[in-house]
């Protein structure tokens, strides 16, 4: 099956991106470039799970709310990285250099 | 596809395993704060998944309700836990 | 809450209201995933919902040009940022050059710039750490690269999404 060979391959190129934010998050010197790994790899991973499960979907109306999940995944994460860095920002935590 | 599907769900839930080391290493309250983050996106994924392995299409209603409720979240744990004297988060 | 000052003609207040019905008419199409069942309560709820969010969150100025040219270029960049970042996570050598850099911002309207600083934090290599006056305060994974320039294209898009000024408020 086509669809199925590449909802597939959507999944492995997902699973890659949330491995590689979480192995940011535990190798990246400080919290910020930490924060630039986990918001940036983990939402292209989500989306590209979105993307697979979204071919398999038994309906529009399935597609419609994959979509919706990731969307507000990404409200939820832009959001709290931005708050998490001027947080610690003005906590005084230096840039690693 | 079942297979894969629960397959995928395990491997991020290890991914989540291997994030807890930062949550329990710090250095900072911003490195755990990090960590509600990964949690949140790395649930909704598991959670999607699990409701097309299961057929269980009430696990996608979880999933958008654990997104709904990680906006919510991240604004009150970053305002309870890391207020700045005299600021206001909305202002900008 | 309903500004008073703009005198809001009867057409639009009806389109208005039109409007929101069919949003979330879409919202609850996609909640129930298509089941037919549900339209009883559903039609009931959406409509209480729609016209309760007109008062609680009055209709924002977007444009529809504007959003058809930032989301395939948000989706792209966005899918840049992640390989960009992978990239560097998964390589044994961890390539990093941090830096901080000060953006100034043309934007005038708040949700505008919220948006900004938001969307920043997804496409590569920035990251918005605080919004001070008219500056972009962002962080950079890597100081090699125009971030100047590819600020300036985002922010072109954001104010043609908002229909922006793309200018500072004055008073």
């Amino acid at each position: 099956m086509l669809i199925d060979g590449l909802s597939l391959l959507l999944l492995i190129a997902g699973m890659i991106f949330f491995l590689a934010g979480t192995l940011g998050v535990l190798r990246f010197p400080d919290v910020y470039t930490r924060l630039h790994a986990l918001t940036k790899a983990d939402n292209v991973g989500l989306g590209l799970i979105v993307a697979a499960l979204a071919l398999q979907a038994p309906a529009w109306a399935v597609v419609g709310k994959l979509i919706l999940v990731w969307l507000l995944v990404l409200v939820a994460s832009t959001l709290s990285c931005h708050l998490v860095a001027r947080t610690a920002q003005r906590r005084g935590v230096t840039p690693w250099q | 596809m079942t297979l894969v599907y629960l397959g995928g769900a395990l491997f991020l839930l290890l991914t989540l395993v291997a994030g807890l080391w930062r949550v329990l290493r710090g250095p900072t309250a911003a490195d755990r704060m990090l960590a509600a983050q990964l949690f949140g996106t790395t649930a909704v994924a598991c959670l999607l998944l699990l409701a097309e392995a299961d057929r269980a299409p009430a696990l996608r209603d979880v999933a958008l309700v654990f997104a709904l409720l990680a906006v919510v979240a991240v604004v009150t744990f970053v305002r309870r836990n890391w207020r700045a004297a005299g600021e206001d988060l909305d202002a900008d | 809450m309903r500004q008073s000052a703009v005198y809001e003609q009867p057409r639009a207040r009806v389109m208005t209201r039109v409007k929101r019905v069919l949003l979330f008419a879409l919202l609850w199409w996609l909640l129930t995933e298509g089941r037919a069942e549900a339209w009883g309560m559903g039609a009931v709820l959406v409509v209480a919902a729609a016209l309760l969010s007109v008062s609680l969150a009055p209709p924002v100025a977007w444009s529809l040009p504007g959003a058809l040219r930032f989301v395939p270029y948000f989706i792209w960049r966005s899918l840049v940022g992640g390989v960009d970042v992978a990239r560097r996570a998964l390589s044994p050598a961890r390539p990093l050059q941090p830096a901080v850099i000060e953006y100034p911002l043309r934007l005038a309207l708040p949700r505008s710039r919220l948006f900004m600083a938001g969307v920043i934090s997804l496409l590569p290599g920035t990251l918005c750490t605080e919004i001070v006056d008219d500056k972009l305060w962002v962080h950079l994974l890597d100081r090699r690269g125009d971030f100047q320039r590819d600020l300036g294209i985002l922010e072109q898009k954001v104010a043609g999404l908002f229909r922006d000024e793309n200018r500072p408020e004055e008073g």
